[in-house]
């Protein structure tokens, strides 16, 4: 006689509350560091932040920060003079430079304008091509019950009548 | 729904195809067309968000030692000719830029032309202009600011600030006497007429 057996939860299902927990404490960590204030910032620091966020006008994807192109530096002296005047926050700073040199000066694009196309292009193309996929995928699945029409089974009735009996037979 | 069968959907595809390939077709055929229209010879003014609007504050000295201030050259024609020693396109349009100069002085009312010195030394200017004419002042610009102020990245730039101080016309790249001659002309005309 077989007696029932006493149900059994699934590993899987035993852990989820593990997982859970370690999804919250990850995401408060996560906020905690983000929203950390890191103290006041030195001039210097401010003027490496700025120029790490401008584009040599003259060089192929190199920061202010890093190049030694004459543009470069007239555009790192110009933040430095912007930070010790005191006047301006590093919003106003960069802007200022792009106001001068255009929006090609951006390392990351604004996300507002003509420029927002860099950012709603790429992710139009991914929803575009996975829908395009799927619909694809669901097309073929469909095509293998495909049922042929009266033209089809003529057309290989045909085919079939023509065909040589003989393909049976071994040459020679 | 309509049963297409196998031979139906092979049309269908093959005719999918051929839209496709003609829309593609088309979108290259338009590129080019832009690239083919859109010609680098256009010398209308550059873009920059200073043309119609005051010029920049400019004070500095000019190669002589002398005070320059932009804002004390209000009631003449100003131009700006940020320029370099060592680049070559500087070097090509320098004759030209010494015979507009040549032909704004027999003018009654010149145009004042200013050389400003882009990341290159005094005595390196200096020995240009003394091996190729050009009896203009030089202005300096040691830390960059008047090039920042302009948005200038590349060399030779110029420049033209009417009388009133308001910027009206930038080219990138070299220019020619023709050139500017014709858009001063217009220029001029236009700020009469204002």
């Amino acid at each position: 006689m077989n007696l029932p057996r006493p149900r059994s939860q699934s590993p899987r299902l035993k852990s989820w509350p593990m997982w859970m927990l370690m999804g919250i404490v990850t995401v408060c960590l996560l906020a905690i560091g983000a929203g950390r204030e890191g103290g006041p910032l030195t001039q210097q620091e401010r003027i490496d932040g700025i120029t790490k966020r401008l584009a040599c006008p003259t060089c192929d994807g190199e920061s202010v920060f890093v190049s030694q192109a004459s543009a470069a530096v007239n555009i790192k002296n110009e933040v430095a003079r912007q930070v010790a005047a005191g006047q301006r926050d590093d919003e106003q700073i960069v802007a200022l430079i792009e106001d001068r040199f255009g929006g090609r000066v951006l390392l990351v694009p604004r996300a507002t304008g003509f420029d927002s196309l860099v950012w709603v292009l790429p992710v139009s193309v991914l929803v575009c091509s996975v829908a395009g996929l799927a619909a694809t995928f669901r097309r073929w699945r469909r095509e293998q019950g495909l049922v042929p029409s009266d033209d089809d089974r003529a057309l290989v009735a045909q085919l079939l009548a023509e065909e040589p009996e003989d393909h049976d037979e071994v040459p020679g | 729904m309509r049963d297409r069968g196998i031979g139906g959907s092979t049309a269908f595809r093959g005719r999918r195809s051929s839209v496709i390939a003609t829309a593609v077709g088309i979108v290259v055929a338009l590129f080019f067309i832009v690239l083919v229209v859109s010609s680098p010879e256009d010398r209308e003014s550059a873009a920059s968000p200073l043309l119609g609007n005051p010029a920049p504050v400019v004070k500095s000295t000019t190669l002589d030692d002398m005070q320059f201030e932009l804002s004390r050259r209000r009631g003449s024609w100003v131009m700006f000719n940020f320029f370099n020693s060592t680049c070559v396109p500087c070097r090509q349009e320098h004759p030209e830029l010494v015979a507009f100069h040549e032909a704004q002085a027999a003018a009654g009312t010149p145009t004042e032309l200013y050389s400003v010195i882009n990341d290159d030394s005094d005595n390196a200017v200096r020995a240009f202009f003394e091996a190729n004419r050009g009896d203009w002042s030089k202005i300096r610009d040691d830390d960059g600011s008047i090039a920042v102020a302009f948005g200038v990245a590349k060399v030779p730039e110029t420049w033209i600030i009417d009388p009133n101080g308001y910027v009206r016309m930038r080219f990138i790249g070299a220019v020619t006497k023709n050139l500017l001659d014709e858009k001063l002309t217009e220029l001029q005309a236009a700020f009469e007429g204002m």
